[in-house]
């Protein structure tokens, strides 16, 4: 085992090893523990990411373990989200009263359970084949839709019921498509169904084109594209306001990568063009579902959420579209979206505190009522609509400039104006919250807001600074290693 | 395995699309589970397919203890009466297999029947979980699709990685296991296992 393979199971490991610490450490000390055990994941984490970017050029190839550049990009993001995450969640758990099991041990297997889901989240980027891909995206589900229904209440329940059964059955019918790709490919045992060995699948186009959809619908129904994303507004709005975040700026992208190298796998073979439509469509077909929710007025969490199926589809269209300058945009996408979405599901924490009406109901004038928490929201919807200087609007302007050079006008005129009307939905509800009319508060210091407040601060000077970055983006070794994949 | 054998084990799965009783439909997809364990262990040539077999037939004993205890601990009334009827169901899935496997090219398992008992069965999953109200039998749907795609990896034509079948083995209890949690906790809120409660968020 070379020292970066070593390296990326002991960031898996880690997390892995907390939850089992937190099920046995002295319940006063559970907030530390957590906390400290986050710091030393995400630093493992980072220091791979590092050297991953250093030999972007060299990805490490294996079996089990892949650690490549997009790998990279989508590691960094949920190593980055989960620290924030679990530094988040002592501020949730101060707040909330109810919970799916017996008080005594509520904050227990919160942990324990939130570091599960981190883990394995942390582990799809890693690995080396379709086959564990799917093991450690299915565990990803146990997992958060505990997580999801974490509170008990009804609404939670009904939440975290439709993601289980929903993405499940979705994850069922892409594991059909890998039974047909592992029975087709000339190679037994695992190593078939490694990344770079798929595309010598032998049994003919259609049957791969069969296994290719398959597995697309499947994971569609796990990363929340439209037409099957009935699940993802209800358990982004009723998740812990931390999982919410894992879940969208996390989870959601990342097996969103799984499609994507599915996608360059099995491009060769169904043909480059076939594949890249079935990712245009459900682009745009996200987009047209999302753009109307986001003119609603709408629980804010709820509104994040429809967002995220925005996002989401913005960035299917960046891989479909497949072009150098598109791909650019994809990974700045990625990560300016991770940090603006993380952001907004921070911040409901202690809007809830300060306007439990928000849970259900839109909230307006947050700005005057409460000015750290709703610049905070500001900042986060801002983005998020990809108003300039947002690195999301850079980041948009890649994707729709490298549809139009990969040839296809008509999906990148569509996408260009569906994002037009989603701008300026987010950005009505974004001078809603800051200055619209306010009602009658609680004036006191919500829960989390100083951290809140201190995460605010950090992600401006982030997305400003990626904003700053993107036009040496496209070309650089980094996102030439993006557009190779994993050879 | 014979053309009998995949029969038998459809006919299992459309069996559990139309009853009404639940614990009859926990016997059918148990059973249909120890029929796929034992087709697994009889075909076994290597060390590593006794062992996938063996945890097929684990798991089919586990799962259908699991049930049988959701069942008891949920008890209700009387059965809910499903929005559409069986005939209707049965009709839904007969589509759906039609579909499938009309869909669906030789896909390289051992034969052909082989694979369309691994469609049928599929699509028998998602005809039960897609029409029943009862909670239990949408559960009882994503196992019958994990039977399907038990049955194709014990039909794979080459070996496959015991290490992955016995995590898919695994991965699939658990997230049958975490469902069954939620279906207590949803019967203890709302009175039933009723998805048709479950439908207030909307927007």
């Amino acid at each position: 085992m070379t020292s970066t393979q070593a390296l990326a199971v002991m960031v898996v490991a880690a997390p892995l090893v907390t939850a089992g610490l937190v099920i046995v450490a002295p319940s006063k000390h559970l907030t530390v523990l957590a906390r400290t055990c986050a710091v030393a994941t995400s630093a493992l984490a980072v220091v791979l990411v590092s050297r991953a970017v250093k030999d972007a050029g060299h990805p490490l190839i294996g079996n089990w373990i892949v650690v490549d550049a997009a790998g990279a990009l989508l590691l960094a993001v949920t190593a980055i989200v989960g620290l924030a995450s679990v530094m988040m969640s002592p501020a949730y758990l101060h707040g909330t009263h109810s919970s799916f099991v017996a008080e005594n041990h509520r904050d227990r297997v919160y942990y324990a359970v939130l570091f599960l889901f981190w883990a394995m989240l942390l582990a799809v980027p890693l690995a080396g084949n379709l086959g564990a891909a799917w093991l450690l995206v299915e565990a990803t589900t146990a997992a958060s839709a505990l997580l999801v229904g974490f509170s008990g209440k009804a609404h939670a329940l009904e939440a975290g019921w439709k993601y289980l059964i929903l993405t499940s059955l979705g994850l069922g019918i892409a594991l059909l498509g890998i039974a047909i790709l592992a029975a087709g490919v000339p190679t037994a045992g695992v190593s078939g169904l490694a990344w770079g060995r798929l595309a010598t699948f032998a049994s003919g186009r259609s049957t791969a084109l069969s296994a290719y959809l398959l597995i697309l619908i499947g994971l569609a129904a796990k990363i929340g594209w439209a037409p099957v994303h009935n699940w993802l507004p209800d358990a982004h709005s009723q998740a812990p306001p931390p999982v919410s975040a894992l879940l969208s700026a996390a989870l959601l992208p990342t097996v969103l990568l799984i499609a994507w190298r599915t996608d360059r796998a099995l491009a060769p073979l169904i043909g480059v063009s076939a594949a890249q439509r079935v990712l245009v469509g459900f682009g745009l077909a996200s987009l047209a579902v999302a753009v109307p929710f986001l003119w609603r007025p709408m629980a804010f969490k709820r509104l994040l959420a429809y967002s995220s199926l925005e996002h989401l589809g913005v960035i299917a269209l960046g891989i479909g579209f497949g072009t150098p300058l598109a791909l650019a945009g994809v990974a700045l996408h990625i990560v300016g979206h991770a940090i603006a979405k993380a952001l907004g599901f921070y911040a409901a924490t202690p809007l809830l505190a300060h306007e439990p009406r928000a849970a259900r109901h839109a909230v307006s004038g947050i700005g005057r009522t409460a000015p750290a928490l709703g610049a905070t929201m500001g900042l986060s919807l801002g983005a998020l609509s990809g108003l300039p200087p947002s690195p999301l609007f850079v980041s948009e302007l890649l994707i729709l400039a490298g549809g139009f050079e990969s040839g296809r006008p008509w999906p990148a005129a569509t996408a260009a104006v569906l994002l037009a009307l989603g701008l300026l939905g987010l950005a009505h509800a974004t001078i809603d919250t800051l200055v619209g009319k306010a009602h009658r508060r609680n004036v006191e210091q919500p829960p989390g807001l100083r951290l809140v407040t201190t995460l605010g601060g950090v992600s401006l000077v982030l997305l400003l600074g990626l904003t700053a970055v993107a036009p040496w983006l496209s070309g650089s070794n980094f996102v030439d290693a993006i557009v190779r994949g994993v050879p | 395995m014979n053309g009998a054998m995949g029969w038998l084990l459809v006919g299992l799965g459309l069996g559990v699309v139309v009853v009404r009783r639940r614990s009859i439909a926990v016997g059918l997809v148990t059973t249909q589970a120890l029929v796929l364990a034992a087709i697994a262990l009889r075909q076994a040539g290597t060390a590593s397919d006794v062992v996938a077999g063996l945890a097929l037939a684990a798991r089919a004993v586990a799962l259908g203890a699991l049930f049988f205890v959701a069942v008891a601990r949920s008890r209700e009334a009387q059965p809910l009466r499903a929005r559409v009827t069986p005939m209707v169901r049965a009709g839904v899935a007969v589509v759906l297999i039609l579909m499938f496997t009309a869909l669906v090219p030789a896909f390289g398992l051992t034969s052909r029947p082989a694979e369309r008992a691994v469609l049928a069965l599929v699509a028998t999953g998602l005809a039960c979980a897609s029409t029943r109200r009862s909670t239990l039998f949408q559960v009882l749907g994503i196992v019958l699709v994990e039977n399907g795609l038990a049955l194709a990896a014990i039909e794979s034509a080459h070996a496959s990685s015991v290490i992955i079948e016995l995590g898919v083995t695994l991965d699939l209890t658990l997230i049958v296991c975490v469902a069954a949690l939620f279906h207590l906790r949803i019967f203890s809120e709302f009175g039933a296992g009723d998805s048709a409660a479950l439908r207030s968020l909307r927007d």
